[in-house]
């Protein structure tokens, strides 16, 4: 799908899916006004939402692609041999026999627990794991928080969702903001009522009988004054996802004194382009916090980011980017303070292995006519092969005297040093090496909930895996 | 608005004016010319141009030639082992050394404009030779002037230092009047060759309506040692641009630079730190306090070879801001491609520390004062790098005069 390039990548990796005829709507391949209007209307949307869906088209249509900074590797897409919808109208059937050897081997050293594995490779999903989490969703409804799918969202609660649909991340802030405006499907749109603290993480696959893994996934989380709520994305099919082209738009909404977490874990196969724009708003008091993890696809542009709007509203980014052969790791944050007393942190590690390259792109922003607002940026990189690449460019304007940022950003290499040390306890490279990868993200995955910190460093076992000696 | 410049007519007037140079170097202006007529529209999104207000730096209200006499004057002179001479003068004398000029490539960060106008109109600037294992104790001196009104000046200046020599040179650039609203453009072609010292020090004076192009090119051969401490008090805008190619094993590069803003001054800085070769050192400073409506953005780059290793690389931007309105933009970037290196950078952009102001306020020194104070000390470890020990102490005089007290 993808037109030829110098990077060289095995498409076999990803050549699992499901036969098209299954599906009972599909809008084809290409993009056109016809295209839009197909998906809106197999979902029988209002016309408002078909008309925002036929405005970002156009803006998609007009927009230039962001090469005059970013990776040439984007001219490679090919926007024409693209499904932009694909809907089974049921889940899709296939038996656990069906899923090929090497997921479920990735699936059992991961160590995902048996129903999630299930319904990760595209099984039906089982009447057992719908019991297992059902009980979770009626707790939910017993405290008012809304968890649906996009569609659902916009059809049934409109009073809720329309007011900030659109608004944190408009269609017209990128390319690829625009593309999901007009054809997303899928995603989560969530609403936890004020005063609201969510003890268990939400994670999307709870949501079962709906589709979770669009190209073009659409999530909207409107925290209300006071409430709390963790979120959790997990990309974690390894190897699986059949299109070349993801591009998701994630809004998040902390009303005042609201404190939102969103965790993502992201492995797409290697011939997937991962363009995500996530954006979040924090009133005042409020507190977001994104947690991200790249470590598959081919080229991932994900810059998450947090407008600072209301006094003392924190925002907070912590990002590993995992780089390997023909990857491309192209993260970082964005924090945009818009009202005094504001405080935002970034943290980011990327290790480049083999080929792979990583590059941090930050923003900071504090006008002048705010005063204490504060920044600390944090980059460190870790370069394992002599082809490894990584870079950094940040950019940090401030004004006024009352406002203080600072960057730092250092690059290192594996220590011989330690790596001896830990081989002559008995420990032979590679398991020396994932160790000292492992270490050099520690603190950061140690943010993580439980589950997803032992799979990530599983992952980055997998990873290191043959990338010395 | 078209300037002047881009005329044939203007062009060929110059060359007319210039005839009596060789014709190489009337080939070289005008390739340079018809590549500067050709040169794309500028694009709104340039990188290179991100926070820069780019219309400040336009040539449209000054696009006539300097009439002045004598824009460059020079202190030192030539002997057995140097050529120390002016740009005409060199070109009669010495045109071997110029002929390098059409190999020149600039720094390539964004002035390309400038760069080729500078390389179409230059008639004045100086060359700087020093033979194999020269030592000079004595620092070369050169003035700069800049244009009257409403006129432009292109200066281009070659530096060479042979194997083993060393050598001091101090660059100066003036307004001759405190009225005059102009654009002094220069370039400097650096090459430092193996185990070989140059220390430069470049002090920037021009009034407060003059605009300031200043493009640097610098090559380190083999075991080279580069240091560029640079003042810039002066000028309405300034663009710096410095690209610092380490060629050589084990260069060694050292770029410093401080600037003090005020008014609506504006320091438009952008440099390239280049390993090329292994075992080679860069380590780079710039500081900014700026008071007032000042603005400053920094946006460095440290790039690192595949071939580069063992390379140890720093890039620092401090900045000050001392009011309400003054703003300060860093861009600092890494692009590494080698693993065995030790590379860092560091932005920070904060105020003066409230409590070192309440101590020296209560020691009875006013506020105007104690600021100037710290200011002079957060400039004093560029100040500090210089080699020469009396130039120090005038260095620092260079700087509190330009505060207002």
């Amino acid at each position: 799908m993808i037109k030829p390039s110098n990077i060289e990548i095995d498409r076999e990796k990803g050549n699992f899916h499901y036969p098209t005829s299954k599906y009972a709507f599909d809008a084809g391949v290409g993009l056109s006004e016809d295209v839009v209007k197909y998906i809106s209307g197999v979902k029988n949307e209002k016309d408002w939402i078909l008309d925002f869906r036929l405005k970002a088209h156009s803006i998609f249509e007009k927009k230039p692609m962001p090469t005059h900074w970013a990776s040439k590797d984007l001219e490679n897409i090919d926007f024409d041999v693209i499904r932009y919808y694909l809907a089974q109208g049921q889940q899709p059937s296939r038996t656990w026999d069906e899923v090929p050897d090497d997921i479920k081997n990735t699936f059992e050293r991961l160590g995902i627990p048996e129903q999630e594995r299930k319904f990760l490779a595209g099984v039906e999903a089982q009447f057992d794991s719908e019991a297992a989490y059902s009980r979770m969703k009626e707790d939910l409804e017993k405290e008012g928080v809304i968890f649906v799918g996009s569609t659902e969202g916009l059809r049934d609660y409109p009073e809720i969702f329309k007011k900030w649909f659109g608004k944190v991340i408009p269609s017209s802030d990128n390319k690829f903001s625009a593309l999901n405006s007009a054809v997303f499907s899928g995603g989560s749109f969530i609403y936890v009522p004020p005063g609201v603290k969510l003890a268990q993480p939400l994670q999307a696959y709870f949501r079962i009988n709906a589709e979770n893994f669009g190209q073009f996934e659409r999530t909207l989380i409107i925290a209300d004054e006071g409430s709390e709520i963790t979120y959790m994305e997990g990309c974690t099919a390894p190897k699986f996802e059949t299109s070349t082209l993801h591009s998701a738009v994630v809004e998040l909404v902390a009303l005042k004194g609201a404190k939102i977490q969103y965790i993502t874990v992201q492995n797409w196969s290697n011939n997937v382009f991962n363009l995500v724009t996530k954006r979040a708003m924090a009133e005042e008091e409020a507190e977001v916090r994104w947690i991200d993890c790249n470590i598959g696809s081919r080229l991932t542009m994900k810059y998450p980011g947090v407008i600072l709007r209301g006094r003392k509203a924190r925002g907070e980014v912590l990002s590993i980017a995992l780089a390997n052969d023909g990857q491309h790791q192209d993260t970082g944050a964005k924090m945009v303070h818009a009202a005094s007393e504001t405080t935002s942190n970034v943290i980011a590690k990327s290790v480049s292995i083999g080929e792979g390259r990583s590059s941090y792109r930050g923003l900071v922003q504090i006008p002048g006519h705010l005063e204490h607002c504060k920044n600390n940026t944090e980059c460190d990189a870790l370069l394992i092969n002599s082809d490894s690449q990584t870079d950094t460019y940040p950019a940090i304007a401030i004004q006024g005297s009352e406002n203080s940022v600072q960057h730092e950003a250092s690059v290192s290499k594996v220590s011989a040093e330690q790596i001896f040390y830990m081989q002559q306890r008995g420990l032979n490279q590679a398991e020396a090496m994932s160790l000292y990868v492992n270490g050099f993200v520690n603190d950061l995955i140690r943010e993580f909930p439980m589950e997803y910190s032992v799979e990530l460093k599983r992952l980055i076992d997998l990873e290191m895996e043959g990338s010395v000696g | 608005m078209k300037t002047s410049f881009e005329s044939s007519d203007f062009f060929q007037a110059f060359s007319e004016k210039r005839s009596w140079e060789p014709g190489w170097m009337a080939d070289f202006r005008k390739d340079s010319w018809n590549r500067f007529a050709t040169l794309p529209k500028t694009k709104i999104k340039d990188e290179k141009w991100r926070f820069s207000p780019r219309t400040r730096f336009g040539y449209n209200d000054c696009d006539q030639l300097t009439d002045s006499p004598k824009p460059t004057t020079l202190e030192g002179k030539s002997s057995k082992n140097v050529i120390f001479e002016s740009f005409d003068q060199a070109i009669l004398d010495h045109p071997k050394l110029l002929s390098i000029l059409p190999s020149c490539t600039g720094p390539k960060l964004g002035s390309d404009e400038t760069f080729l106008l500078g390389s179409s109109f230059s008639e004045s600037g100086f060359i700087l030779k020093a033979k194999e294992e020269h030592k000079e104790e004595e620092a070369f001196i050169c003035r700069h002037f800049a244009p009257n009104q409403n006129r432009s000046l292109f200066q281009q200046s070659i530096v060479s230092i042979d194997p083993f020599a060393e050598v001091t040179l101090i660059e100066y650039f003036d307004s001759e009047d405190q009225s005059s609203t102009g654009i002094l453009s220069n370039l400097s072609h650096i090459q430092v060759g193996e185990g070989a010292k140059l220390n430069r020090i470049v002090v920037q004076r021009l009034n407060n309506h003059s605009t300031f192009n200043h493009l640097e090119k610098i090559e380190l051969g083999r075991n080279a040692q580069f240091t560029n401490i640079s003042l810039q008090l002066g000028s309405a805008q300034t663009r710096v641009e410095s690209r610092g190619d380490i060629i050589g094993d084990a260069g060694e590069f050292n770029n410093y630079s401080l600037s003090l803003g005020r008014n609506n001054q504006l320091f438009d800085q952008r440099t390239i730190q280049h390993h090329i070769a292994p075992h080679g050192k860069s380590n780079l400073l710039f500081k900014n306090a700026l008071l007032e409506n000042s603005k400053a953005i920094f946006s460095g780059l440290i790039k690192v070879d595949p071939k580069a290793q063992n390379t140890d690389s720093f890039q620092t931007n401090r900045n000050l801001l001392l009011s309400k309105e003054a703003e300060a933009s860093s861009l600092p970037g890494l692009e590494i491609l080698a693993n065995e290196v030790k590379c860092s950078h560091g932005a920070t952009t904060s105020k003066i520390d409230e409590q070192e102001l309440f101590y020296l306020q209560s020691r009875g020194i006013p506020k105007s004062t104690a600021e100037k104070l710290i200011v002079l000390g957060f400039f004093e470890d560029i100040i500090g790098q210089t080699p020469n020990p009396d130039l120090v102490e005038s260095l620092r005089d260079e700087v509190s005069k330009f505060f207002h007290t």
